[in-house]
């Protein structure tokens, strides 16, 4: 039951990390996105450089949330206590 | 369900234990090198087409070279360009069925990153001699010291753990969607995963150019002569 | 969780092989070629600086060479305006000089032709005057045409140095021509006064000669006395015809 208990609270905190983890690097992308538009819309002539270094801020923010998912997978394939 | 962490050995070569990712990168390695070999084996004055692309490629990894560190790229030409080639080649060789692509194990980013790591440190002794690259760690001032020895250490982890990240989810979901619908269904996924996989190479190899730009210095005098042979490029 | 150590070392290996492959067989060939055909570019590109700065020289060379012809060119034709100005100047020189020499040559010729016709008029107008009054002399009466001659004869034989005087009548008659013959009377006056001037006697030998006009003439040998018209006419004419 016990080690039952700690597979069901696992998949609960990865579940939980994995949501919320989402929650801010979402926002953030958002929030990139639309200000690499409006600098863009600003001067469209900058469009490359603005790209290249959104879709590299993009990622940068995205690793946010990949560090949740490395958590969750280490709770679900790789749990010490279990 | 299988587990991304855990990697079995295939078969013993005596007693190393040869897994997956290493034989499907002795492929990439076999494929690229015939490639490369076939298609520069006659180059010319008056480019093919193929030669034209090779070109466009070996240009535009100079000038993002170049704009990134404001130096000669010609020293870090290979080891950025084969960075970004082998990520990108390795990410989509997800499309070959049966195939896992190498980067989806922590290995095969861990190989990278700590290519990338020597690199740094190779780069910035060359660049600054020993004393002046240990100085750029008391950079802003000596206060910082751990902290950038924690940074060189972390930076590098992140590097792995960016790209083992989004490789491997990017396999995971399709595995789950594969297990649930089968047909058709995981093919945006797999688009998305292309463009995931291209994105993370050239990602991996801006940040590279940024670490070792950052270890060789700022400024330095070839930097105005490089910048002399930017403006005469054609 | 397993990390296999292996995996890494081989995989780490694998990628640095890769790095060796790329940078042979990709990277050095393809850059190389990049740089040996900027190198060729930049190459052509002076090749075409240099030549089109020959091109230039050459283009100034020959504008100059143009402009030295040109200038030669207005040079000569300078000059040969100068020397044909020089030619006409002269030209209209020569011929002024030659005109006014003509001019004087043909007043000087003129005026000798004027002064010969004059002299010819002249020589003419004696000869008409000497016809004229040896015509009007003929139509005198024929006595005065001998009579008043006696006297100058006889005048003119007694200016005659002595010698000569003496001389006369010594050789036998001495011839005298009258214009028409004598009669009896003229031919004693004139004895008579030839008598008279010479102191003697003397013989005559009359002739007639009508050429003389009117008067008489004596021809001794050594002496000629000439009483005539024709004598005066000719030494008239003489004086006419001399000219001076």
């Amino acid at each position: 039951m016990t080690a039952n208990l700690v597979e069901i609270v696992s998949i609960l905190a990865a579940a939980l990390a994995v949501s919320f983890g989402a929650i801010g690097p979402a926002l953030a992308e958002g929030r990139a996105v639309a200000a690499a538009m409006d600098a863009i819309a600003r001067q469209p002539e900058a469009a490359g450089t603005l790209s290249r270094t959104l879709f590299v801020g993009l990622a940068m923010i995205e690793t946010m949330a990949i560090y949740t998912l490395a958590i969750a997978l280490l709770l679900l394939f790789a749990n010490p206590f279990v | 369900m299988e587990n991304p962490l855990t990697l079995e050995p295939l078969f013993h070569l005596g007693p190393v234990p040869i897994t997956e990712p290493v034989l499907v990168t002795w492929a990439i390695l076999a494929l690229l090198a015939l490639g490369t070999w076939l298609a520069t084996r006659r180059l010319s004055l008056c480019p093919s087409k193929l030669q034209t692309v090779l070109e466009l490629f070996v240009t535009t990894i100079d000038a993002q070279v170049r704009d990134t560190m404001q130096r000669d790229p010609a020293r870090f030409r290979a080891l950025i360009g084969t960075i970004f080639l082998f990520v990108l080649v390795a990410n989509w060789s997800s499309l070959v069925p049966g195939i896992e692509p190498p980067t989806a194990r922590l290995e095969t980013d861990a190989a990278l990153a700590l290519i990338v790591f020597a690199a740094t440190i190779w780069y910035g002794i060359a660049a600054q001699g020993l004393k002046g690259y240990l100085a750029t760690f008391a950079e802003p001032s000596w206060v910082m010291i751990p902290l950038n020895l924690v940074e060189q250490i972390t930076r590098t982890f992140s590097l792995i753990v960016r790209l083992f990240g989004n490789v491997m989810s990017g396999v995971f979901i399709i595995a789950i969607v594969l297990s649930l619908a089968g047909l058709l269904v995981p093919i945006p996924l797999m688009a998305l995963d292309l463009l995931t996989g291209t994105v993370q190479a050239y990602i991996f190899a801006v940040l590279a150019t940024v670490f070792i730009g950052a270890a060789v210095g700022e400024q330095t005098p070839s930097a105005s002569a490089s910048s002399s042979a930017k403006e005469t490029r054609p | 969780m397993s990390f296999d150590w292996w995996t890494l070392g081989l995989q780490t290996v694998n990628v640095l092989i890769l790095l060796w492959i790329l940078s042979h067989f990709l990277f050095r060939p393809v850059s190389e070629i990049i740089e040996k055909r900027q190198a060729e570019a930049t190459g052509e590109l002076s090749h075409a600086r240099a030549a089109r700065a020959e091109a230039e020289a050459a283009l100034t060379e020959a504008q100059a060479r143009d402009e030295a012809v040109a200038a030669r060119r207005a040079e000569v034709l300078s000059g040969a305006q100068a020397e044909a100005e020089h030619a006409k100047v002269q030209m209209l020189d020569e011929a002024r000089r030659e005109i006014a020499k003509l001019r004087t040559e043909g007043q000087a010729e003129a005026q000798r032709r004027r002064a010969e016709a004059e002299r010819a008029l002249q020589d003419e107008a004696a000869e008409l005057a000497v016809d004229i009054s040896e015509r009007l002399l003929r139509r005198l009466p024929e006595t005065t045409r001998t009579a008043g001659f006696i006297d100058g004869l006889a005048q003119a034989v007694a200016e005659l140095p002595g010698q000569t005087r003496e001389g006369l009548g010594a050789e036998g008659p001495v011839p005298v021509r009258a214009a028409q013959a004598l009669s009896p009377e003229e031919a004693g006056l004139l004895k008579s006064r030839l008598a008279e001037v010479l102191g003697r006697e003397i013989e005559i030998a009359l002739t007639t000669d009508p050429s003389l006009i009117a008067g008489l003439e004596l021809d001794a040998p050594h002496a000629v006395v000439r009483n005539h018209f024709r004598a005066d006419l000719d030494r008239i004419r003489q004086e006419l015809l001399r000219h001076d």
